[in-house]
């Protein structure tokens, strides 16, 4: 029983934090293209 | 954007029937006599497996697509699922010690099946070690598929040969001799948790793409400001 | 020049350079007795455990011996910037692959019976009367290792980190060669031979077959530019 709640809590920590790693270098991602996107745009202008 | 959501949606639910089938639907292992509970272990085991199997697969089309085609899309594809090929792989590596050593009493054994598998993996790894260590992106695409190939090829050789060798893996129950047969309802169970995890697999191949892609669109946008940086000046 | 001149020519060429430079040979050879020293050391066997040992312990020895080889072939070429003129050459490309491969065979398999005949001197291990099959499995393991390592040593000279990289991709793919190597080795110092031997003899060669055949038609990919 011990190792079929071991295995089950390792096979969801495991994939949750792939997911949430995921999800946040995504997010970091796209700040910078936002961030790139108006520094460009300022550039544009002066 | 609306299919990726949905896609999402009918993972999670697919996961949900998948756990319901496998902790509440499923027979409590008796044929084996000794197994029990740790059984259900197996539903995981079997599909992160198979889902590592796959993004091999994966790996070896996008990689030979990518060298005819020679077109960026198919480079992230394969790079996303060797990836993946990790992260599974390594959920399978963990549920199957974790299965192991209540079943057999050990954690490893130098068996044909675990040999392989774990040889894969460290295959999967080394080919994200080289992905790394490439500057160019084109060449970067060209030496990781040529890795790829030859790494996809050499899979079923190592299990060839170390099954050649010994091995102590229970033989495949489904497709097994005679007798060797699944209750119906584990099969059943197996084929949603197979199915829930395909389609999870799919599911993080979109999104491990989109953020390649997403970085390609920074390293563009990073050198339109570069060159408009020095027109400026 | 029809392609086995081609290939022809690059081996000399290759085999030129060594005899005048000497690095890769001499290189693997103080490899190769070095690691036999650390194993009499590390183990002091006697002759039961030598039997069966030995077999494991000489194609390791041969193994990391052919990749401080096969990290000199295209190392010098990048160094004097000579694969470039390699690659202008009105030669295919796949003819670059087989005399680079050949020549890492050869010099793998020199460097290779040095080593035995220093392995069967120091530890009484006679593999005198069955000397064909020896040949025949030494043969046969190398050029799969050379045949997979010279693609991948091609695949590491572009990265960064060229010497790590090589054993990191080389040694997971070559690992049949070595379980197939391993195993009729030392089936053939069994009396009479083990049955296994011809099985995995022929393992052997269809693992060669296999991957010199891949090599050759993803070569050309490794060295565009």
């Amino acid at each position: 029983m011990t190792y079929l709640f071991a295995a089950y809590t390792a096979v969801w920590v495991v994939l949750f934090a792939y997911v949430f790693s995921l999800s946040r270098r995504q997010q970091k991602f796209q700040d910078e293209v936002m961030k790139l996107q108006k520094l460009l745009e300022s550039q544009k202008r002066s | 954007m609306k299919l990726l959501r949905v896609h999402a949606l009918s993972t999670f639910i697919a996961m949900l029937i998948a756990l319901y089938a496998i902790f509440i639907f499923a027979p409590t292992e008796r044929t084996m006599g000794f197994i029990g509970e740790v059984q259900r272990i197996f539903y995981f085991h079997v599909s992160s497996n198979w889902t590592t199997f796959l993004a091999t697969f994966c790996v070896f089309l996008c990689s030979i697509l990518f060298l005819l085609k020679e077109s960026r899309e198919w480079d992230i594809r394969a790079a996303a699922a060797a990836e993946l090929g990790v992260v599974f792989g390594t959920l399978g590596l963990i549920s199957g010690t974790l299965w192991a050593r209540p079943v057999w009493g050990i954690w490893w054994t130098w068996d044909a099946r675990l040999t392989s598998f774990f040889l894969l993996w460290l295959i999967l790894l080394a080919y994200q070690m080289l992905r790394r260590v490439v500057d160019s992106p084109a060449q970067r695409g060209r030496l990781s598929a040529v890795f790829g190939i030859l790494a996809a090829v050499d899979t079923p050789i190592v299990y060839m040969a170390n099954r050649w060798w010994r091995t102590q893996h229970p033989a495949p129950v489904i497709a097994g001799g005679p007798g060797s047969g699944l209750d119906p309802r584990m099969a059943l169970t197996l084929c949603i948790t197979l199915g829930a995890f395909t389609l999870l697999y799919v599911y993080l191949w979109r999104i491990r793409c989109e953020l390649e892609r997403t970085a390609d669109v920074i390293e563009t946008l990073q050198r339109q400001l570069q060159t408009q940086g020095m027109e400026v000046r | 020049m029809n392609f086995l001149n081609q290939v022809g020519a690059i081996l000399w060429k290759d085999i030129l350079t060594e005899y005048r430079t000497k690095d890769a040979l001499t290189s693997m050879l103080i490899f190769g007795l070095l690691v036999i020293l650390m194993f009499h050391f590390a183990f002091e066997p006697d002759s039961r455990e030598t039997e069966k040992f030995g077999p494991g312990l000489l194609w390791m020895t041969f193994i990391f011996a052919g990749i401080l080889g096969m990290n000199r072939a295209f190392a010098t070429e990048r160094e004097n910037d000579s694969l470039q003129g390699l690659m202008l050459a009105p030669v295919d490309w796949s003819a670059i692959y087989l005399g680079k491969m050949l020549a890492n065979l050869v010099f793998m398999l020199l460097a290779e019976s040095v080593i035995l005949f220093c392995f069967a001197l120091f530890f009484n291990f006679s593999l005198m009367p069955r000397w064909g099959w020896m040949v025949t499995i030494t043969v046969l393991g190398t050029l799969g290792f050379a045949s997979v390592g010279t693609i991948l040593a091609a695949v590491s000279m572009n990265t960064r980190m060229s010497d790590v990289m090589l054993p990191i991709l080389l040694l997971p793919i070559a690992l049949p060669v070595v379980i197939g190597a391993v195993e009729s080795t030392a089936a053939i110092l069994t009396d009479p031979p083990g049955e296994s031997l011809t099985f995995w003899i022929k393992f052997l060669v269809v693992f060669n077959v296999i991957f010199i055949t891949l090599p050759l038609l993803l070569f050309d990919f490794v060295l565009e530019e």
